[in-house]
């Protein structure tokens, strides 16, 4: 009864992170604050999920698995967001040396 | 619970695909053709086809979605160079180029015409009892690998799965003959110079091959095979070329060439062997047919992995 409670709180944070990611990313001004509002959702919602699921099939091995795939996540989304971010700086500066 | 997902993902993929074709910008297309295809990849999973799921996310979401965006920055690259060039262009050449579109719309409405009424065709003549399901089944033993799709692509109709890797590299030869080496001259640092980049590529390269690997040697006993691995290590090349290291481009050509070649001409050769010692050209041996197929299947994922990196490296105005 407790662990049920403990998935379904899990998956409710989760779908809460990933919610609210999505609306930031809908309503943010910019475009690093859209990307901020994405790691959100990828890194605490994925992760709270994946809690919840692995909580959920009870499995060693497949916990581990799931762990795995956040972890995977965790780093693509970190890397991507990273270019995203650094390529729309690098557009800015360009753009400002070009007014100036 | 199951049917409202099911319902929801039915409507989501038409949805998207429809947003996919009206999409008023190149770009905002790529992206949802990506989204797209992860709605097709989970709606062969709730079908419980996960091999088809896995090739749908990698190879046509994946691996195409990629290549899409891509070309979209080359496109919009050259696109910003000669953008006066557009301009400039008197109306009535514009006028030309539309009459003559109208003649391949028409075969593209015929032929999806044609598409539709073969599969309604298939779909409303599936045959009583499951047609040849049971007989594959049946010589499971005598296939040498335990998953029944794996058997049906590589042993039954092994000949699909040969002339399927033939298809991919004359689509390679294609690109080959009208394009040339990609070369990246934009101005700054280099990619592989940047040590977030680099390092994160260090970390993906080990877990894609070893997961490629892992779908390779599984593809005997569940979902997995050579075109999923291949994928795997196929995006290895890419990951690299992206990064700013063309390794690809600096293995000797030759050498590149029998990566190319070498799944089609094992399959080949195996074949022909078969022939002479009497049996037909894709009949194995029971007694090898396991050993035989992770041969092929492994030499067929380096080929194609090196076809699709080719694809990457190659394909250029």
């Amino acid at each position: 009864m407790i662990k049920e409670l403990l998935i379904v709180l899990l998956l409710l944070a989760g779908c809460f992170f990933f919610l609210a990611g999505t609306l930031g990313l809908l309503r943010f001004p910019d475009l690093f604050s859209r990307l901020h509002a994405l790691t959100n959702a990828d890194n605490l919602g994925l992760g709270f999920i994946a809690a919840g699921m692995a909580l959920y099939i009870a499995s060693p091995w497949t916990s581990v698995k799931i762990f795995l795939i956040w972890i995977l996540t965790l780093l693509s989304s970190a890397t991507s967001s990273y270019l995203i971010a650094r390529f729309q700086r690098g557009q800015d500066k360009s753009k400002n040396r070009r007014e100036e | 619970m199951d049917i409202l997902i099911d319902i929801l993902l039915a409507l989501l993929s038409v949805y998207l695909a429809f947003r996919c074709m009206l999409a008023p910008k190149l770009s905002k297309a790529v992206f949802v053709f990506f989204a797209f295809g992860l709605t097709l990849a989970l709606a062969w999973i709730r079908l419980g086809a996960v091999d088809v799921a896995i090739a749908e996310a990698a190879i046509a979401s994946g691996f195409m979605g990629v290549l899409l965006l891509d070309s979209l920055r080359d496109f919009s690259l050259t696109f910003s160079k000669n953008h006066n060039v557009i301009e400039v262009k008197p109306n009535n050449s514009v006028e030309v180029k539309n009459r003559s579109e109208l003649f391949p719309k028409i075969g593209l409405g015929i032929g999806l015409l044609l598409f539709l009424l073969i599969s309604l065709e298939a779909v409303w003549n599936i045959p009583e009892g499951g047609g040849l399901t049971a007989l594959a089944g049946s010589k499971i033993s005598e296939s040498g690998v335990e998953h029944p799709v794996t058997a049906v692509l590589l042993n039954y109709r092994a000949y699909d799965t040969w002339l399927e890797i033939g298809v991919i590299l004359m689509g390679l030869l294609a690109i080959f003959a009208a394009g040339g080496i990609k070369q990246y001259r934009k101005a700054g640092i280099t990619p592989s110079q940047d040590p977030i980049l680099r390092q994160a590529i260090l970390i993906f390269i080990p877990v894609l091959f070893l997961f490629g690997a892992f779908l390779l040697y599984f593809g005997k006993m569940g979902p997995g095979g050579a075109f999923q691995a291949a994928v795997m290590w196929g995006a290895i090349g890419i990951l690299l070329h992206l990064g700013g290291w063309p390794v690809f481009t600096e293995i000797p050509r030759r050498l590149r060439l029998l990566m190319l070649t070498a799944g089609l001409g094992f399959f080949l050769f195996l074949g022909l062997i078969f022939m002479t010692t009497g049996g037909a050209l894709f009949e194995y041996p029971p007694a090898y047919a396991g050993l035989l197929i992770l041969m092929i299947e492994t030499f067929g994922a380096v080929s194609i992995a090196a076809a699709l990196t080719a694809i990457f490296a190659f394909l250029t105005k």
